[in-house]
């Protein structure tokens, strides 16, 4: 029972962090209709900040994300701007090609910076855990999945409650529409792209002192960010958040009931039915 | 600086008619420089400068061909091709054990000898190729020493394996698993993980709750903290953590001492060991890099001299040079060098294993007792 | 009709210059062997062909069907672990184990297109990645099949004997270089057969409006699945070819991610849904991913003398350029996306176009 309780428990804090990863990728797709092959790598240099604040200026992680949100905003603004913005409507092979070799730019000048050494930001509470009933939780984890679900809370009321956010929701529903009513698309594309790496990189800084960072890091999170978002249904942010939860917690119990080595592989088959038999998503289509 | 150095090899060889004569040679040095083996790779090229300097100071002048085979079997076959029609006397690396198995054959065909540095996976020298040399230990010995020190210090009846599910992590843990059932020691866990999982948590409690006495692990450095800190988080408690080399050898890791502290690993070399120029190499890396050696960086470097020696003493010359290597021995950093043919091995060094402990932050050789420099803590005390 | 098939018709159907060409091209490859020893020039040749196969192989779902599948890291591996398996523990001669190579593979491809085809634009993409990747991480598990991590590795090649004479004992890169002219030959060939037939019509047709295609009777799961197996034929071919000429294979090597991508990058660069638009592409990566990696282009400034190899410059472009190489990559497939949406040989065209109306 303690091991069934602690996998859940370890799975949805995790979970809280892929949330992140996957609410951000499934903004931008909502409305560029692009899928970011570069998402993982854009987390990469979320995490590369965190530790240059971290080991030049002393400043802790999940303080510094008051530094990298609007720095990684700016990151994914000129991004669109410079690059993505030139394929809008241009044919989905393209798109992700070219999504694909801004991620190899992004990781390789990466590597030539920092070389390919493992980074390991070890802070004073790295290790910290504390109990609750006799099941171990990890305090920097807790604390990230906080600060999780803040970021997420008023993400809701942005898009929700303001103008702007509901501009994006209304061209990520129908562009053309949008256009019609007067916004500004080009505009709202820059915004969800911004907004989409500033919470991969806030997702990156979270992680950074329970994990490490390497160049090449960025694979592994894209491609669970395309099963989250998928899962909980394109462009659907409700979807993703719960897609995040889902993912880690099938990870974390699989890996204690059948395997540690089978545990990808139960993601994948989950996200491939959920394909076949809801290819919508668990949240439906393109209602943010 | 590159001038006087120049004038001072120069003069040295003016002075020394004799080894001038033997001064250039041609050696290749296959690496992983970029690509997912690169931040191990380095410490291969770092190790491979110092040597290059070395042999210059002994009037060796090597024209170094430096290849990258970015961790890649078919790259590297390419990288041992190009070398071979340049002509060089022979070649040094690769680092991973898939390149290097796969170079082997290529080395065999062309006839150029080559030194392989640090790959650990068996095969490579179990093949009977004539050409194929091998400095450090194979796989099988870091498993065997390590469950060794272990029935040294107690009675451990069980153990539990996590392992990162590469070559090298898989290779060891088989041969553990074949050597603990020799001993009679029973596997209670077998767990492979892929690297970048940013929770291990849910697999070590499983672990946890099978009470193993031993814990096997085999992993590279930044999965070896993130292991031992959610060891620590769930409070596994075996009577000792083994570390089968790679990242719990490193620097990095024993810094981390709330987490490293008493866990035994294996290495093929460290710099408190009593062979010659150990402490050396370890103090002029470090003001020439800025990092420690690891243990690929000695290997590496020892692997260069070696190679680049005998190719110099046999006029560059590859079959007298396989030749030479064969007989040859060597005294150096990584303590007595001989290649040798026995249990199915041809021209493998017998390389003797360290087992170290974390103590203080440090790492401390415990076994084997000749080059012991501290005794070693087991049980492993209770998590704080 | 396309501008793509006007100019295929020329230059392998009308002008007797274009004919000529074609032959000479063609004589000059069969006897390369004869003129060029160094193993290394061979060793680029094969894989220009591995390379050429891959994408002309990718070409007949991505290009002519429409549906990019990022996934085919899955046929290459299907191709090469069954004959490896064959050839490692059953001792079965590689030529067959190819054929039972493209068997699994032609299965693989049915399960995949049975489940990816009901998926349109970027959900195919990221099922395709899915399967892929679920054979993989598989491969890696099943060890009692695959050897997990470890691989598979051979040492010997059976020799290939016709009654008793021994055609190759495959000792030399002369016999691979052979069987992968031949291969990438017929895999030309068969696409230009495709192409000119009405299954290519077919295929076209999907690609261009799917529901118009379907609206004029064409069934979309059958026609996706023919340009899909046959797809999965050569890419398995390449798989096997690779597997035995390399003498080593394990998950990461012929089932990542990144071979689906590299796989697909040929044919992005070179020119999508054109016959040589996958040749070009692979003569332009396979040379130009081993001049970076071999740091040719760093010597290559030095023998100008554009810079010394001991001055600042020189020592930093030495160490950083072989450091670049997949900096470059990335570079370049960007700069290609960007400029070149086409491919090279779109932008070729494009070009000459203009020449020829100015």
């Amino acid at each position: 029972m303690t091991v069934l309780l602690q996998s859940l428990i370890s799975g949805i804090l995790i979970g809280g962090v892929y949330a992140l990863i996957g609410i951000g990728l499934t903004i931008i797709f909502g409305v560029m209709r692009v899928i970011n092959f570069a998402h993982g790598d854009i987390l990469m240099v979320g995490m590369y900040m965190t530790y240059i604040l971290f080991t030049s200026l002393g400043i802790d992680p999940f303080v510094s994300i008051v530094i990298t949100i609007p720095l990684m905003f700016l990151f994914g603004a000129f991004l669109q701007k410079l690059f993505i913005n030139r394929m809008q409507g241009a044919l989905p092979q393209n798109q992700i090609l070219l999504t694909i070799g801004l991620g190899l730019i992004m990781s390789n000048t990466m590597m030539l910076i920092f070389t390919s050494d493992y980074k390991i930001l070890s802070t004073s509470y790295s290790s910290e855990s504390f109990n609750v009933a006799g099941i171990s939780i990890s305090s920097p984890l807790a604390i990230s999945f906080l600060i999780t679900a803040a970021i997420t809370l008023l993400l809701y009321w942005f898009l929700l409650k303001t103008d702007t956010g509901q501009a994006i929701r209304a061209t990520a529903q129908d562009r053309e529409a949008a256009q019609l009513m007067g916004i500004n698309v080009r505009w709202m594309s820059i915004l969800a792209f911004g907004i989409g790496s500033a919470l991969a990189g806030t997702a990156g800084a979270l992680i950074s002192p329970t994990y490490y960072i390497f160049p090449q890091i960025g694979g592994i999170f894209t491609l669970k960010a395309f099963v989250i978002t998928v899962l909980g249904g394109m462009g659907s942010i409700v979807g993703a958040t719960l897609g995040g939860v889902i993912i880690g917690v099938a990870e974390s119990v699989s890996a204690v009931y059948i395997s540690s080595g089978w545990k990808d592989v139960v993601v994948f088959v989950l996200f491939l039915l959920v394909l076949l038999f809801k290819p919508a998503g668990l949240m439906g289509k393109s209602r943010m | 600086m590159m001038k006087r150095g120049f004038v001072f090899v120069l003069a040295f060889c003016l002075a020394l008619p004799g080894i001038s004569l033997a001064a250039n040679v041609k050696i290749g040095f296959i690496n992983s420089i970029t690509g997912p083996e690169a931040p191990i790779g380095e410490n291969l090229t770092n190790g491979v400068t110092l040597a290059i300097e070395d042999l210059k100071k002994k009037g060796i002048d090597v024209q170094l061909l430096k290849e990258d085979d970015t961790g890649k079997p078919q790259i590297s076959m390419s990288a041992m091709e190009k070398l071979a029609g340049q002509g060089v006397s022979g070649v040094v690396g690769p680092y991973t054990s898939a390149c290097a198995n796969a170079v082997a054959k290529l080395a065999e065909k062309y006839k150029v000898p080559l030194l392989v540095p640090a790959a650990a996976k068996e095969e490579i020298t179990r093949q009977h190729l004539k050409y194929v040399y091998r400095l450090n230990a194979p796989a099988d010995q870091y498993a065997s020493s390590l469950i060794d020190a272990a029935l040294a210090m107690g009675k451990p009846k069980t153990v539990a394996f996590i392992y990162e599910n590469t070559d090298f992590g898989t290779s060891t843990t088989k041969t553990a698993k074949e050597y603990v059932a020799k001993k009679g020691i029973k596997v209670v866990a077998d767990e492979s993980y892929s690297k970048g999982s940013p929770d291990y948590r849910s697999t070590l409690t499983k672990i946890k709750a099978q009470k193993p006495d031993l814990v096997f692990m085999v992993s590279y450095v930044a999965d070896a903290i993130l292991l031992m800190r959610q060891s620590r988080e769930i409070g596994l408690q075996p009577q000792a953590f083994l570390g089968g080399g790679a990242g719990f050898t490193t620097v990095q890791f024993a810094k981390e001492k709330e987490i490293s502290n008493n866990v035994f690993s294996t290495t093929q070399w460290t710099d408190d060991v009593n062979w010659p120029g150990a402490k050396d190499f370890f103090n002029r890396y470090k003001s020439k890099f800025g990092k420690e050696p690891t243990y690929h960086a000695a290997c590496a470097y020892q692997a260069m001299l070696i190679m680049a020696e005998t190719a110099s003493k046999n006029g560059g010359d590859r079959e007298k040079t396989r030749a030479g290597l064969k007989s040859g021995s060597w005294k150096g950093i990584m303590g007595d060098t001989k290649f040798e043919d026995y249990d199915g091995f041809t021209n493998q060094n017998k390389h003797q294993m360290l087992i170290l402990q974390i103590q203080n932050g440090q790492f401390e050789t415990v076994f084997p007792i000749k080059f012991a420099s501290k005794k070693p803590v087991f049980p492993f005390p209770k998590w704080k | 009709m396309k501008p793509t098939f006007a100019l295929i018709r020329t230059s392998a159907g009308t002008s007797p210059v274009a004919i000529a060409l074609g032959v000479a091209i063609l004589a000059g490859l069969f006897l390369f062997p004869n003129f060029v020893q160094s193993p290394y020039a061979l060793h680029i040749m094969i894989l220009f062909f591995l390379s050429t196969i891959q994408g002309e192989a990718w070409n007949i779902i991505g290009g002519y069907t429409g549906q990019y599948s990022v996934g085919h890291a899955a046929y290459f591996g299907a191709g090469a672990y069954t004959t490896m398996i064959l050839m490692q523990y059953k001792q079965i001669p590689p030529w067959y184990g190819m054929l039972a190579g493209i068997g699994v593979a032609l299965v693989v491809s049915l399960i995949i297109g049975s489940i990816c085809f009901r998926l349109r634009g970027p959900y195919f993409v990221l099922a395709s990645i899915a399967v892929a990747e679920i054979m993989r991480l598989s491969a890696m598990n099943l060890k009692d099949i695959t050897n997990g991590a470890e691989g598979i590795l051979i040492t010997e090649i059976p020799v290939f004997k016709i009654g008793e004479t021994i055609v190759t004992d495959f000792l030399s890169k002369v016999p691979f270089y052979y069987i992968g002219l031949v291969i990438a030959l017929i895999t030309i060939l068969v696409t230009w057969m495709v192409q000119n037939s009405k299954l290519g019509y077919y295929f076209q047709a999907i690609r261009e409006d799917q529901d118009a295609a379907h609206s004029l009777g064409i069934s979309l799961p059958i026609y996706k699945n023919i340009a899909l197996a046959l797809s999965a034929i050569f890419t398995s071919l390449s798989g096997s070819f690779y597997a035995v000429y390399i003498g080593f294979i394990d998950p990461p090597t012929v089932l990542a991610l990144d071979i689906s991508v590299q796989i697909v990058l040929i044919c992005i660069i070179g020119g999508i849904g054109t016959i040589w638009g996958p040749v070009i592409g692979a003569m332009v990566l396979v040379p130009l991913s081993e001049a970076l990696r071999s740091n040719l282009i760093a010597q290559m400034i030095f023998k100008t003398g554009l810079t010394s190899e001991e001055s600042g410059i020189g020592t930093f472009l030495k160490e950083n350029l072989a450091h670049a190489h997949a900096l470059i990559y990335g570079i370049l497939v960007v700069v290609v996306i960007l400029f070149m949406p086409d491919g090279i040989l779109g932008w070729v065209k494009k070009l000459t176009a203009k020449k020829g109306r100015g």
